[in-house]
């Protein structure tokens, strides 16, 4: 019983001081095992706490010097706040209660050992169960990661060994999909056999961009072609750009925004001409961007699909807008995530996939190119992910 | 054993194709052929057509990639002997005789309906499925927001006649994309040709129309035809649709072997070629005799059965320079308004005329 006292005490002692000026842990996190809440993470989630503090202290005082809209702000503000310093506080306790039975554990009284050893446990599995809280609440839920995508793969440098690993990276996607039980349709392909030197498919399913959108990036490719007879290594590209798919929801096209082509041979169309040319290009012309599709044999069809990668396109521009102000603020944590840097590389002399944004190595080449262990490479970037996410938070 | 590069890589044939076609569009059109021929043709066929999921699915046990579609069609070792001497007939017809790759393949999408083609019949034009679909939409629209009938009394289907239904494309179109029970509607022809393929047509894509569709045997330049038109529908007809017959005979004279040898000239001049140059040289006469017929009957009336909302006729043409005439007919044959809508190349395609002011 004194110990408890004790302990309550120690920890007020602790929240006195707890806002320093240097990123630092909390004392105890250290024995609270693996965390993904880093010294800067645990500043920011200090700052917030604080600011969460100031509020409850502002709104518990004199309310009428608040005009009615402050007063409304200052509301919402608290509750957004308590999402996060209510678990953190809770975090916090668990540390300091971490670094007691720490103690404890070495004491000579063999019940109170027992008694600390089980405590600890269960401060671990709460302190667990604060992190995750802390997370989902601090994440931003981008409602993109829903949707499904449309996956464009062009062959880069490399020539027709290029174009083969780009025909893999393709079928490597179309396995992944269809073990998830994805919908997976064409919209278009230019190939030659097994060399592919671009294609656009159409991913349906739920939550299909959350995952594929860590694809996008240059994949670099490192094996002996089967053409090469020397037996040289040789390395290639192919770049990747995943767009969520858009619905009508997410965005509206007005029809006065587009300029529609057809690649008719003669000017006069009609029954003057029968031409099997069925390519549609569509130009959206506030943002210049341009869509063409020639895949199908009905104009009506590639027009259709056009405008589906047309949405996808505008999509993720606005996208992009949105999520650059909080990119600058990650960036500036965690180094800058280049588009154009390699982001993946296949090198299959050593049976090794290396995905560079996490420098995570996978010794399975096979298992990747399959579809089958993909998914473990997704896994780690989708780890980095959210933890950039958290730290692009404040 | 030496390998034959024509047996095993269909790059022969892209390049004898690219010599008529350019390059874009021979890769394009062997592409479709090759899905064709997998589709259709040999021991190949049966394995994707039939058991395809079985065949995916023992390429996933073996833990090998599934092909995709494209990467199967174009995976020339997998052709059969069979397979192969049928596409290279295909692109010799393609190139020496100009056939036109629908009449090779069979068949031309035309909006949900996949619609068979022969030689003569007129192959349907990406310009006629536009409107069609287009003028679809906009009847769609008026059927869904149309007064609630009375209780015990539905409202009577739009009755809508397809002049010129050749292949029966747009009789079809029009059946499959409309809601259940919107219209009925006929389409006539003077050939029998036509009339035996739009029959085929309407048994092929059964599944996809949504309303009663028939087909009669009628030539529209005799003098008893609206007569016979109005005895198929005593309650009246409430449209005309059509895609008369509007290149001209000098224009004819000019047009790709493609055209030229292969479909009916009675489906593209509107007039026997001996008179035309005289009678017709601007190739409106049978836009002309629609606007006659609809008023023979009493389409631009205003207060006939359905909403003067809806056009009354409505007409495929040649470009901007019949636009005019077109328009021009249609009044004088007591249409209040005309309406002209574009094709996606921006050109005039097609003119409606409505009994309202």
């Amino acid at each position: 019983m004194i110990r408890a006292l004790q302990l309550c005490a120690r920890r007020q002692r602790w929240y006195a001081t707890a806002v320093r000026a240097r990123p630092t842990l909390p004392a105890g996190s250290e024995l609270a095992g693996k965390s993904h809440l880093t010294a800067p993470i645990h500043d920011k989630l200090r700052v917030l706490q604080e600011k969460h503090g100031n509020l409850s202290q502002q709104l518990s005082g004199d309310l009428s010097v608040l005009g009615r809209e402050e007063l409304a702000r200052l509301s919402k503000e608290l509750s957004d706040t308590a999402r996060v310093a209510e678990p953190y506080g809770r975090l916090l306790q668990l540390y300091a209660d971490l670094v007691e039975l720490q103690q404890l554990m070495g004491d000579e009284d063999a019940k109170l050992r027992v008694f600390a050893q089980e405590e600890r446990e269960l401060a671990l599995a709460g302190a667990a169960e604060c992190e995750r809280e802390i997370i989902a609440a601090l994440l931003p839920k981008d409602s993109a990661e829903d949707a499904g995508a449309i996956v464009e793969i062009r062959a880069g440098t490399g020539g027709d060994e290029a174009a083969l690993f780009c025909g893999s990276l393709l079928r490597m996607y179309e396995r992944f999909a269809q073990l998830r039980r994805w919908k997976l349709e064409t919209i278009a392909m230019d190939s030659d056999g097994d060399k592919v030197s671009g294609a656009v498919v159409k991913v349906s399913g739920r939550g299909v961009f959350g995952v594929l959108m860590f694809e996008s990036g240059v994949h670099r490719v490192q094996r002996i072609p089967a053409t090469e007879t020397m037996g040289r290594t040789h390395t290639s590209t192919a770049t990747v750009a995943v767009l969520p798919q858009a619905t009508d929801v997410h965005i509206t096209v007005r029809e006065s925004d587009l300029r529609i082509d057809v690649f008719r041979a003669s000017g006069k169309g009609g029954q003057h001409v029968n031409t099997t040319d069925s390519a549609v290009r569509i130009t959206h012309i506030p943002t210049g961007t341009v869509v063409e599709n020639q895949q199908e044999r009905s104009q009506i069809q590639n027009k259709e699909k056009a405008m589906q990668v047309l949405r996808a396109r505008l999509y993720e521009r606005e996208r992009q807008k949105l999520a650059n102000e909080r990119r600058a603020d990650r960036n500036r944590l965690i180094g800058s995530g280049d588009r154009s840097e390699k982001c993946r590389t296949y090198n299959y002399p050593q049976n090794r996939v290396t995905d560079h944004r996490v420098n995570f190595s996978l010794y399975n080449i096979e298992g990747v190119m399959q579809g089958t262990a993909l998914q473990q490479v997704i896994d780690q970037l989708r780890i980095q992910h959210d933890l950039d996410e958290l730290a692009s938070m404040g | 054993m030496p390998r034959s590069p024509a047996n095993n890589t269909l790059a022969p044939l892209l390049r004898q194709l690219a010599g008529k076609l350019g390059d874009r569009q021979a890769a394009s059109e062997l592409r479709w052929m090759a899905a064709h021929v997998r589709k259709t043709l040999g021991d190949t066929a049966a394995r994707t057509e039939h058991s395809g999921a079985q065949y995916r699915r023992a390429r996933l046990w073996r833990d090998q990639p599934a092909p995709s579609t494209e990467e199967a069609d174009l995976d020339a070792r997998r052709f059969s002997s069979v397979q192969w001497a049928w596409l290279r007939q295909a692109v010799a017809d393609r190139v020496e005789k100009h056939k036109p790759l629908q009449y090779i393949l069979g068949s031309q999408p035309f909006g949900k309906t996949e619609i068979g083609v022969r030689s003569p019949v007129l192959i349907p034009r990406p310009e006629t499925e536009e409107w069609v679909l287009r003028l679809a939409e906009s009847l769609a629209a008026h059927h869904a927001a149309r007064p609630p009938p009375p209780p015990g009394a539905p409202s009577p289907p739009l009755s809508i006649l397809d002049a010129c239904t050749g292949s029966g494309c747009v009789a079809l179109g029009l059946a499959s994309e409309l809601p259940p029970g919107a219209a009925r509607i006929a389409g006539v022809d003077v050939s029998a040709d036509a009339l035996a393929l739009a029959l085929s047509n309407q048994t092929r894509n059964a599944a996809v129309l949504n309303n009663e569709v028939e087909f009669h045997q009628i030539d529209l330049l005799a003098a008893d035809t609206a007569s016979r038109l109005e005895a198929l529908r005593p309650g009246g007809w409430d449209m005309i649709v059509a895609n008369p017959p509007y290149v001209t005979p000098a224009e004819y004279r000019g047009l790709d072997a493609d055209v030229r040898d292969w479909e009916d000239v009675r489906a593209l001049v509107p007039m026997p070629l001996r008179v035309a140059d005289e009678l017709d040289p601007s190739g409106v006469s049978f836009i002309e005799r629609l606007a006659v017929l609809a008023r023979a009957l009493r389409l631009a009336r205003e207060g006939a059965l359905a909403s003067p909302a809806l056009p009354r006729l409505v007409v495929e043409i040649g470009g901007a320079k019949q636009t005019e005439p077109a328009r021009q007919a249609m009044h004088d044959n007591g249409f209040g308004r005309t309406e002209v809508w574009k094709d996606m190349a921006g050109t005039d395609r097609a003119v409606l005329g409505y009994a309202e002011k």
